[in-house]
């Protein structure tokens, strides 16, 4: 035990409560990601010869390339379904009283109380041929034939932004309950009308919230394997499935290895962006 | 012996931590650990075969760690010198890799009682084969009147849009696609003629599943009408009032053995055997083949009966006729290469 120093540094923090946690990353997590990392510098499933060629095939192939965009930007779709979607309950949340406020927040916690399994599974019924997507519009004979919404990509969208929404709508909440309401009433009688104040005063000032819950909402809905292979089928393969398939079926494990640092970069890359942003934002928000 | 704080706090982590982990003391005499595979066959083997193997050997210890083949491998890799796992259970595709990887012992032949009254193509000297897996063609008799009765029946112009097929990654689908090839002039070494007629296939597919599990699904959901499944799936289905229906289609049903296996360096050699022994015993069999679990023997002294003797074969003679058995060796050769070739052709 080292003796305390005579004047200590109110100011500072020890780091010393953060060691349990940090050793706990550095065993469960840095170690097997060096480990992946390792492995995917090998030429051969064995592990035997050194080299990048895992890489190379892998970007100078244009399918892989292929379910690497495409993931992304299913990402980005589902990123913007949610935020559209959720904005509006946050804000609502915000102008209504105390008991609509307990049920809208039950609302939307709701789905994170039942698991992924079942609410992709319950996605199924309702896309489904005979769902109640398709006997509505049949009963009311807008269609004759059934559509096809399961196993596309608009059912995968659709699917995986209800799953992901509170992931959204929960900083969008926190983030619009900080701004100061008078700041709205200050901007009306100063003559601006309601879209001039949403965008000029609440959605910068909720930029902080956005971002938040764009970055959780995108890294949740690309990882997404469960609701991404039931709801989009065995032909529409993202990264996870091609992930799993390489690691599992084929036991490529170097490939796959190789998949993942590359996938594992590319969600850094838009992280990043993000946060860029969200330090931007936090900035503008200041002024 | 000095005690001071730091050296009494090690004293109780290390205690502690005995405590919470108890496999850390006394790791060399673990019980028998068998690897069965999740879901249907975990409790096929919790309810039948673990009893029998405890009433034939004084009450063994043993547990079940249930897991997919890929997962089996992985594990016993990690720890070669002394395996986590005692007895392994493999699809033919894993089999291979399991025994190519020098994973396993082989069985104890000689030793064995039953493993001379296993059909030929179950007596496997790296591990025999306890149950077939059988492929053929579910459909929904409400919406398809007719029975069919071929593969060729899934590219009829009646089902355009009610097919469904899952990718490569399963052994069904692999082993599906190799049939078509077959039934094309193609063969395990060959599969152009299978992928030319998926081709053909794509108006009428509804579907690409991911796994076989989503099959099922999807006719619960009236999503697809006809499809190639597995047997033991379609029954679990049909019990539970889905209305689809199983049918050997003429060209043959699709089995798979599924191989159990020592592993090497077990430190329960001699009760793995005895566990194998049990899977393979005419009696285990028998009650396994009954529902609810409908598991198709191999064992050439259990009388068929029941939904199988019904749909499949009634006896073992009949069971050689209508079965087809892939060569996987050859297959694993070209596997990756399908996978890949499927993930990029096939999108609908």
């Amino acid at each position: 035990m080292g003796a305390a120093p005579a004047s200590r540094d109110v100011t500072s923090y020890g780091m010393g409560l953060a060691a349990p946690l940090a050793l706990f990353f550095l065993i469960f997590f840095v170690a097997p990601l060096l480990q992946l990392f390792w492995l995917s510098l090998h030429n051969d499933t064995a592990g035997l010869h050194w080299g990048l060629g895992q890489y190379l095939h892998f970007l100078t192939d244009p399918f892989s390339l292929g379910v690497l965009g495409s993931t992304l930007l299913l990402g980005a779709e589902v990123t913007a379904v949610c935020l559209v979607l959720g904005f509006p309950i946050a804000w609502l949340y915000q102008r209504v009283g105390p008991k609509l406020q307990t049920i809208i927040i039950l609302i939307v916690l709701l789905p994170l109380l039942t698991s992924v399994v079942v609410r992709t599974f319950a996605w199924i019924v309702i896309l489904g041929r005979q769902g109640i997507i398709n006997a509505t519009l049949q009963s009311l004979g807008v269609i004759d034939t059934p559509l096809k919404l399961l196993y596309t990509q608009f059912g995968v969208v659709i699917a995986l932004a209800q799953v992901q929404m509170p992931l959204m709508t929960l900083p969008l909440i926190t983030a619009l309950g900080r701004i100061d309401p008078n700041l709205d009433d200050a901007s009306c009688s100063l003559g601006a009308g309601s879209w001039r104040t949403f965008f000029r005063i609440v959605l910068p000032l909720s930029l902080p919230g956005v971002i938040a819950g764009c970055t959780l909402t995108y890294a949740a809905a690309i990882t997404a394997f469960i609701t991404q292979s039931l709801v989009g089928g065995g032909q529409m393969l993202f990264m996870p499935m091609y992930l799993y398939q390489q690691a599992s079926t084929l036991q490529n494990w170097p490939f796959a290895a190789a998949i993942s640092i590359i996938f594992l970069l590319a969600v850094l890359a838009v992280v990043s962006v993000f946060t860029t942003l969200g330090r931007l934002s936090r900035g503008y928000g200041g002024a | 012996m000095i005690m001071n704080r730091r050296s009494l706090l090690t004293t109780a982590l290390t205690l502690g931590a005995m405590k919470a982990f108890p496999g850390l003391s006394y790791a060399q005499a673990r019980p028998l650990v068998f690897a069965t595979f999740t879901g249907s066959w975990e409790e096929a083997h919790k309810a039948v075969l673990v009893p029998a193997f405890r009433k034939a050997n004084a009450d063994a210890a043993m547990v079940l760690d249930p897991m997919l083949s890929v997962d089996q491998i992985a594990k016993v890799n990690a720890a070669k010198a002394n395996p986590p796992i005692d007895v392994m259970l493999h699809d033919p595709g894993p089999a291979l890799v399991a025994i190519g990887q020098d994973l396993v012992e082989p069985y104890p032949v000689e030793k064995s009682a039953y493993y001379k009254d296993l059909i030929a193509e179950a007596q496997e000297p790296m591990g025999p084969a306890p149950f077939f897996q059988v492929v053929g063609l579910t459909y929904n008799p409400e919406a398809v009147k007719t029975p069919p009765t071929s593969w060729a029946d899934l590219w009829k112009p009646e089902f355009k849009g009610r097919v469904g097929i899952t990718n490569l990654n399963s052994t069904l689908g692999t082993g599906w696609l190799v049939e078509i090839a077959k039934m094309r002039g193609g063969s395990e070494a060959n599969v152009d003629p299978g992928f030319k007629a998926l081709e053909e296939l794509k108006p009428n597919l509804a579907a690409v599943a991911a796994n076989p599990g989503a099959l099922a699904t999807l006719f619960q959901q009236g999503q697809i009408d006809i499809s190639p499944g597995n047997f033991n799936a379609i029954q679990i289905l049909k019990a539970r009032g889905v209305p689809v229906e199983f049918v050997a289609p003429k060209e043959g049903a699709i089995a798979f053995k599924t191989t159990i296996h020592v592993v090497k360096n077990s430190p329960n050699r001699e009760l793995a055997f005895k566990l194998i022994e049990a899977a393979l015993m005419p009696e285990v069999q028998t009650t396994l083949m009954n529902p609810p679990y409908l598991i198709v023997p191999t064992n050439s002294k259990v009388t068929m009966g029941g939904e199988i003797a019904r749909v499949l074969a009634k006896d073992t003679a009949e069971l050689k006729k209508k079965f087809v058995f892939q060569d996987w060796k050859k297959i694993n050769e070209q596997r990756s290469a399908w996978i890949e070739r499927f993930n990029r052709e096939i999108k609908i």
